[in-house]
């Protein structure tokens, strides 16, 4: 047990050293992740470009740090997002009257019968064709956000059915206790399953961010992502030049490898 | 007779289940802001009376009513509706590719239960979780499907049933190698251990039979984890099947065949989850 939590808090300890570094490479003077360099298309290591260039002359240590830090934040916002819907899905289905819990569940097997990469393909297909990169991006973590409470909703409904059933909740309700102050005392207690549900959702959203970027269907460019660098790796006449263009699948495995370790039974 | 009604009940569910998905896919499709724009309006090369042609087209099938009556009509007469981008029924562009993605798929999960068993039996057989088995399985489950399967068609070793089997042991071991360990330590099994009894009669006949409802559970996971999968391994090695269809009519806007791709895969789904549950309601029932 004091080993996993050693291991948990060098995993976060780690990551954070990353996040820093990459706000360090992103806020440098003269950092941008969409300046283009003309005469150093595709370049190798230089003084200027310490990883190289891409294929368009923009840096590749500036956009995988941009990379980094939009997907960490992006997805952590989605999973704060998932867990507050969910945690919220569940409490109410739980304490309401019986029909709307099983409302509440059917909706959520509603959801978790469509296949979310589906939904996700189908709705960002949806969306207009002026959608600006910014706006591609935030909608992307949105619908993760939107599609990823049902799986949670549930889990926090068994968890606050068993809590509601508890006597020292039936005494407390017998007492008087009403509303808002079961929420107080409901929410603290269903931290055990909203924590690792959070914790869960974080590279679940790192990694469907990265696929669906990979199909051409995630954030737009010039914003830089995980799935549009890996599309890079496409090119075979760019992996010949140089051997930077594998860093952004290389960091992206060792920061989900890292989200995984924290996750790992909290 | 109870059992034929649990039955009943069950399908009953599963068909309202699958109604609601195609409603709300339907809604969610029609509520999304872009679901009235189309391409080639934004083509210079159309003239601007094609392109007023295109908007009453548009503003046609702008009625959710009618959207969801068009639907319905397509899966009852058995078209499944009209491709936007091809004009052709979407059952045509849907029926080749199915057999492909079927044969896919089983092959994928037959191997992967494979690996996986034969994993996490040997795993679990040792007191501590093994780093030789858990290392890899954590490295896989770490690789989003996109780049596990770029990587493959670089170094020319790999196939699609290859990074599919793959991505679905690495998440059934860890899942089976739980399991057993578990079911290793129940007491029963320590004494019938103890008393003599064969790994090969343990198995079969007090392991793999007390977590029976875990495994179909397992399994209906698997086909969500392969379906999940299908999209990226199909792109990538470009492999005709239902996921590149899904992605080129997502590419192209083509929303009847995106539909109706969604709600096979939803409806696949569904019966896995009523196939799983089943046994173990039927048992009680």
């Amino acid at each position: 047990m004091a080993g996993r939590l050693k291991s948990r808090i060098m995993a976060l300890g780690l990551l954070a050293c990353l996040v820093l570094i990459a706000i360090a490479v992103v806020a440098a003077p003269g950092a941008s992740f969409s300046a283009q360099d003309r005469e150093q298309l595709l370049a190798g290591t230089s003084t200027h470009h310490p990883t190289g260039t891409d294929a368009l002359g923009r840096d590749r240590m500036v956009r995988v740090g941009a990379a980094l830090l939009l997907s960490l934040a992006g997805a952590v916002a989605a999973a704060a997002l998932t867990t507050m819907a969910a945690a919220a899905v569940g409490t109410i289905s739980a304490f309401s009257h019986a029909y709307l819990g099983s409302l509440a569940m059917l909706v959520c097997d509603v959801f978790l019968a469509l296949p979310w990469l589906f939904l996700l393909m189908m709705v960002r297909s949806a969306l207009p064709l002026t959608t600006s990169p910014a706006h591609s991006a935030a909608i992307t973590f949105l619908v993760l956000a939107a599609l990823g409470w049902p799986a949670c909703a549930r889990a926090v409904y068994r968890g606050a059915i068993d809590l509601r059933n508890a006597e020292w909740l039936l005494q407390a309700r017998a007492g008087g206790l009403h509303g808002r102050q079961i929420a107080r005392h409901v929410l603290p207690n269903l931290m055990p399953l909203l924590l690792p549900q959070f914790l869960v959702s974080v590279p679940a959203f790192v990694i469907a961010e990265a696929n669906l970027g990979a199909l051409g269907l995630g954030i737009g460019e010039p914003l830089p992502s995980w799935g549009g660098m890996l599309l890079e790796l496409d090119n075979s006449a760019m992996l010949v030049r140089t051997s930077w263009i594998y860093l952004p699948i290389a960091l992206l495995i060792l920061v989900l490898l890292l989200l995984e370790a924290i996750a790992i039974e909290v | 007779m109870k059992l034929v009604v649990h039955l009943l009940q069950r399908l009953a569910r599963t068909i309202v289940l699958i109604v609601l998905v195609v409603i709300a896919s339907t809604v969610l499709i029609r509520c999304a802001p872009g679901y009235l724009s189309d391409a080639r309006e934004m083509d210079a090369r159309y003239a601007a009376a094609a392109r007023a042609d295109l908007s009453t087209e548009a503003a046609r099938s702008q009625s959710l009513r009618q959207m969801l009556f068009t639907e319905i009509d397509g899966w009852t007469h058995g078209s499944l509706g009209l491709s936007r981008e091809y004009g052709v029924p979407v059952l045509e562009l849907v029926l080749p590719r199915v057999a492909v993605t079927v044969k896919l798929m089983l092959r994928a999960i037959v191997f992967a239960w494979a690996l996986a068993l034969c994993a996490s039996l040997l795993s679990s057989a040792r007191r501590n979780p093994s780093l030789l088995w858990q290392a890899p399985a954590t490295l896989l489950l770490a690789v989003p499907t996109a780049a596990l399967a770029t990587l493959c068609l670089l170094v020319d070793c790999g196939s699609p049933v290859l990074v599919m089997t793959l991505l679905l042991a690495a998440r059934d071991f860890k899942f089976l190698d739980r399991m057993l360990r578990k079911a290793w330590r129940d007491p029963h099994l320590l004494q019938a251990r103890a008393q003599g009894l064969t790994t090969f009669r343990l198995l079969c006949a007090h392991i793999l039979p007390g977590i029976r409802t875990q495994l179909l559970a397992l399994a209906t996971l698997s086909i969500v984890t392969a379906l999940s999968a299908l999209v990226p391994v199909e792109v990538i090695f470009s492999v005709p099947g239902l996921g590149q269809l899904a992605w080129n009519a997502a590419m192209n806007r083509d929303l009847p065949v995106l539909l109706a791709v969604t709600m096979i895969m939803a409806v696949a789904v569904t019966f896995a989850g009523m196939a799983s549950d089943g046994p173990a309601e039927w048992q009680g029932a």
